[in-house]
């Protein structure tokens, strides 16, 4: 069970890390679908999902403009999504403890993926180099090869990604939970409601836009109003 | 020779690959030269082929979901080429002049304002553990994803440089920044949620939940201030297992 798990953990990551620059950039690789998705593929949907909700907002605002590479949150929410489903079986602890666990493990590890990702577009060039070379020679037919070469890369960075954040899980997750168990179960319905919030902060930050304190009040004091009368 | 529908469709399909090798040198130029190939194909053959190759195969980064409009506009151009036709600058020229608005425009629009608005739009369903929420997230936010790969080729292969004028009549800037305004209202009330949750967990009066908006505000100013998400998030965690392994 467990390698049929990690076999389709790493499907799910090479699809999502693809999508993430290298292919279609439809967006299966935001938390918010490639979790759920992860969970829903191992069997456990609501965990996938508790783990996108929480992960998606935080590093949105870091946006992937010309080279800058954002933290690679589709790797965290699909290893992350492992490491809870794996937990939830093995220690019967609630859904949303294991989220959060696994979530607050996980995600340190994860600001390695820039760097796969960057190592990536270094081994692109390469490709690049070796297509101009060809053309030199004539040889045009091997360019659509090349362009297409770069697809191993970035599934290469994606699964090294995944790699770091689920052996790193594997290590520390079985500690954090046999010394914390206790106190995350109850501390786990705050952290979930906390993750959003610092998404919202997160994302408020990197708005520039006019009456954006004014708006936020009004929208959130009708919306609290509403779940009021609700 | 006008393309022909297969061969745009072919383009369209390798424009979703242009970021395949994606690098520092010369950031999106193989892919562009993938991406053109099947119309190339059309237009040359041997020599030809092999310069128009190296026409394209420099410095080329865009927007990916708006470089069709940018392609489209590149294959009228060359066809317009080989018909005699005198564009008045060169196709190298035209491109650098439409990369960066390009690049601009998409990086507002789709990253800065259509993603974050889908994603907090499926996280107020998500949140309560639907599963539309991911559903929800995809349609939103692959409906004007589709819309400008499809419209831009259409209107870049049918205008040529007039293309210009069909980008400026989109006015992206604007609806970048109503989405904006639009996010803004989405993330008031995902903190009403918020909220409303933490009042629930409490067992408080749910006006108690006005205290969510100054925190959110407050973290806001804590990451205008470089403080890193990911420490916030760590450091307010182990205060919530402390303070409960204590009590």
């Amino acid at each position: 069970m467990y390698l049929s798990a990690l076999g389709i953990t790493v499907a799910v990551a090479v699809l999502a890390g693809l999508d993430r620059t290298a292919a279609g950039q439809f967006m299966v690789c935001r938390p918010i679908v490639a979790a759920p998705l992860t969970g829903w593929l191992l069997g456990d949907v609501a965990i996938g999902l508790q783990v996108g909700a929480m992960l998606e907002l935080l590093w949105l605002g870091r946006l992937p403009v010309g080279a800058a590479i954002p933290p690679d949150d589709s790797q965290v929410a699909v290893g992350c999504t492992f490491l809870a489903v794996v937990s939830q079986a093995q220690t019967g602890l609630p859904p949303q403890a294991v989220a959060a666990a696994s979530l607050l493990i996980g995600m340190p590890f994860g600001k390695a993926g820039q760097l796969f990702d960057r190592l990536a577009r270094l081994a692109n060039a390469r490709l690049l180099n070796k297509a101009e070379l060809a053309l030199d020679r004539g040889r045009f037919e091997c360019l659509e090869r090349y362009h297409l070469q770069g697809l191993w890369h970035f599934a290469a960075a994606s699964l090294a990604t995944l790699t770091i954040v689920v052996g790193g899980g594997l290590l520390c997750l079985p500690i954090f939970l046999s010394y914390l168990d206790g106190p995350l179960i109850q501390a786990a319905p705050w952290i979930y409601l906390l993750f959003p919030l610092i998404g919202i902060g997160s994302m408020l930050s990197g708005l520039k836009v006019p009456r954006a304190s004014l708006l936020f009040g009004v929208s959130f004091v009708f919306g609290l109003f509403f779940l009021a009368l609700r | 020779m006008k393309l022909p529908r297969s061969v745009l469709l072919k383009v369209l399909s390798r424009s979703f690959l242009l970021q395949t090798s994606w690098n520092y040198e010369q950031m999106q130029s193989l892919g562009l030269v993938y991406t053109l190939t099947p119309a190339f194909r059309q237009y040359y053959s041997g020599v030809t082929l092999l310069s128009a190759y190296r026409r394209h195969l420099e410095y080329f980064n865009t927007h990916p979901y708006l470089a069709t409009t940018v392609i489209g506009a590149v294959l009228k151009l060359e066809e317009q080429v080989q018909q005699g036709i005198d564009p008045g600058f060169t196709l190298g020229e035209f491109k650098s002049a439409m990369v960066a608005p390009c690049a601009a425009m998409g990086d507002a629009f789709f990253w800065g304002a259509v993603r974050p608005a889908a994603a907090v739009a499926a996280l107020l369903w998500a949140f309560h553990g639907s599963l539309w929420g991911p559903v929800l997230f995809i349609v939103l936010f692959n409906l004007p994803h589709f819309w400008f790969r499809i419209q831009g080729l259409v209107k870049g292969y049918g205008g040529g440089v007039r293309v210009v004028s069909t980008l400026q009549r989109w006015h992206l800037s604007d609806w970048a920044i109503h989405l904006k305004q639009v996010l803004v209202v989405l993330l008031g009330l995902l903190a009403a949620a918020i909220g409303a949750a933490a009042t629930k967990h409490l067992s408080v009066g749910i006006f108690w939940g006005l205290c969510v908006a100054p925190i959110a505000l407050g973290l806001c100013t804590l990451m205008r201030r470089r403080v890193s998400s990911l420490l916030i998030i760590i450091a307010s965690s182990l205060f919530l297992l402390g303070w409960f392994q204590l009590h």
